[in-house]
């Protein structure tokens, strides 16, 4: 089914907490491990900025759907950062905007050079990297929505679980977006497919990677992806992108895991 | 306060401080639809060239995601603060486009509007990443002046439409996007003068920069006939409006006798 991108703007709204009692973290704090997770989500949500940045380099926004997504898209991922962001606060964890500047700053010079590399790649390969963001997007909002349902499960708090169920569903809509423009976009060209299964297989990470130092993605992975429930989860991700034209066989969640050593 | 002509960005996390940006988010203005009263153009329909410098208004306010590219391929988007707010002003940016979208389309009942073509362009975008990033942090003073003149044009643009056709409905939205624009305005102005202030590097860039700006911004991507229109109807018949412009300018420190607004009129 399209998307309907009027529809999505219309009853885009930043995801509610007010109504969760998290006077109860207080009596039923979190465990240390679940917190750390949880730090690791909200910075990544808050540096969707940064993914957005890179994204704009490409002809990507000059699509007026596209344009119309990206703006809503940005705004609610600021949202679960902050939502995030009062969890960690009600533990006594401060997340402000300071301590964020010094990750990004923490990135260098590497960074810096990732927008002119995408938009060269991008304009030489014009449309058709469009299909790459698509399917991109797609495969980082299914792992986010895999991670959020799985540390409800795992934590089986009634405000944490309602809190993450809630953003799941958000994310639930922008994979929506992701997968319909990308099934679109890789099914119209030959060139989309095989830039796409190139830039997933060659430069694909999880979601953080890069940007996050990588104790941290490796407590999150082995956390929200270990064991065999994990691994179960992460392999649902792959059906999903291999699911996409051209991009049969894929297994780019499970290799992350392998690469990184996490036994399942 | 000393002066830095070399300031890191941690010299720099105290602008604006009375702007609450997590409050700004909270609050930000969404869809106006609801607030529309879109019948009161069935009787007192708006002239064409109302409609015409609404269009433009609406077309440039859309353009907000080609003007964030290039602000985030520079070093302004470590700043966390600066992203938070640029988030929500995006999207208050695109509920005003719909505001207007929503008046024109009532006026064309049954006809079908051309999507605007976004246009940007590729090249500039790759030398604009790597100058501003020789740069580093005194852009972001550069863009914050760069919005703090944008508003300041947008607010008396739309300003100058209300006056030019004071029709009761017209002149209702027009005050409301006003005061969504005045609020974003407070935190661009704190920013810049901040900034401005502080760092001589960043007033003689953002003096360049500014000078050769093609106002509204966004203007650059749009056909030329109606940027001229746009200034032809709206300012060049108020001189006292392009004054006010330029003074308010003039008191950005380091920016005076620009007569940005002035040129861009003749």
């Amino acid at each position: 089914m399209a998307f309907d991108i009027d529809r999505y703007t219309a009853t885009s709204v930043g995801v509610q907490w007010q109504d969760l009692d998290f006077e109860d973290f207080k009596t039923n704090p979190l465990p240390e491990g679940t917190l750390r997770s949880l730090r690791y989500m909200a910075d990544v949500e808050y540096h969707t900025v940064c993914y957005l940045r890179d994204m704009l380099v490409t002809p990507s926004h000059k699509d007026a759907d596209v344009s119309a997504f990206m703006t809503m898209w940005n705004r609610e991922e600021f949202w679960h950062g902050e939502a995030l962001a009062s969890v960690l606060a009600a533990h006594g964890i401060t997340v402000d905007f300071d301590e964020l500047k010094s990750t990004r700053l923490k990135i260098g010079w590497k960074d810096r050079l990732d927008p002119i590399k995408q938009s060269l790649l991008g304009n030489i390969v014009g449309a058709d990297f469009i299909a790459v963001h698509m399917i991109w997007g797609a495969a980082n909002e299914w792992s986010a929505i895999a991670a959020y349902n799985r540390l409800a499960d795992m934590e089986n708090h009634p405000v944490l679980a309602e809190l993450l169920r809630r953003i799941a569903k958000q994310e639930a809509r922008h994979v929506a977006f992701y997968a319909s423009q990308a099934r679109e976009r890789l099914a119209r060209s030959k060139k989309a497919r095989v830039f796409a299964r190139f830039a997933l297989s060659k430069f694909w990470g999880p979601v953080g990677s890069g940007v996050m130092e990588e104790p941290e993605v490796f407590h999150v992975m082995t956390h929200l992806m270990g064991g065999a429930d994990g691994r179960k989860e992460a392999r649902k991700i792959d059906e999903h992108i291999a699911r996409m034209p051209g991009l049969q066989g894929l297994k780019i969640v499970e290799t992350a895991l392998k690469t990184r050593g996490i036994a399942a | 306060m000393p002066e830095h002509d070399e300031a890191t960005v941690d010299d720099l996390n105290a602008p604006a401080p009375d702007f609450d940006v997590r409050a700004f988010a909270r609050t930000a203005a969404g869809s106006h639809r609801d607030e529309l009263d879109l019948t009161a153009y069935v009787d007192a329909p708006l002239t064409a060239g109302t409609l015409r410098s609404l269009a433009y208004l609406r077309d440039i306010e859309r353009a907000t995601m080609s003007h964030l590219r290039g602000i985030l391929v520079t070093a302004t988007h470590k700043d966390a603060r600066v992203t938070a707010f640029l988030t929500t002003w995006a999207f208050e940016k695109f509920w005003i486009a719909d505001a207007l979208d929503a008046i024109i389309e009532a006026h064309n009942e049954g006809e079908t509007v051309p999507e605007t073509v976004i246009r940007t362009h590729g090249e500039r975008t790759i030398r604009e990443s790597i100058v501003a990033n020789i740069i580093g942090v005194p852009m972001t003073a550069v863009h914050m002046a760069m919005g703090t003149v944008d508003e300041w044009l947008m607010q008396a643009a739309y300003a100058r439409i209300a006056e030019l056709e004071p029709q009761e409905e017209l002149v209702r939205t027009l005050e409301n996007i006003i005061s969504v624009k005045a609020r974003q305005l407070l935190f661009f102005e704190a920013q810049a003068r901040y900034r401005l202030l502080h760092s001589s590097r960043a007033r003689s860039l953002t003096r360049r920069r500014l000078r050769t700006t093609p106002w509204p911004i966004g203007a650059k991507a749009q056909p030329k006939s109606e940027t001229d229109f746009f200034y032809s109807e709206l300012f060049r018949t108020s001189p006292e409006t392009v004054a006010m412009l330029d003074s308010r300018v003039d008191t950005l420190p380091g920016q005076a006798d620009l007569r940005l607004i002035r040129k861009a009129t003749s």
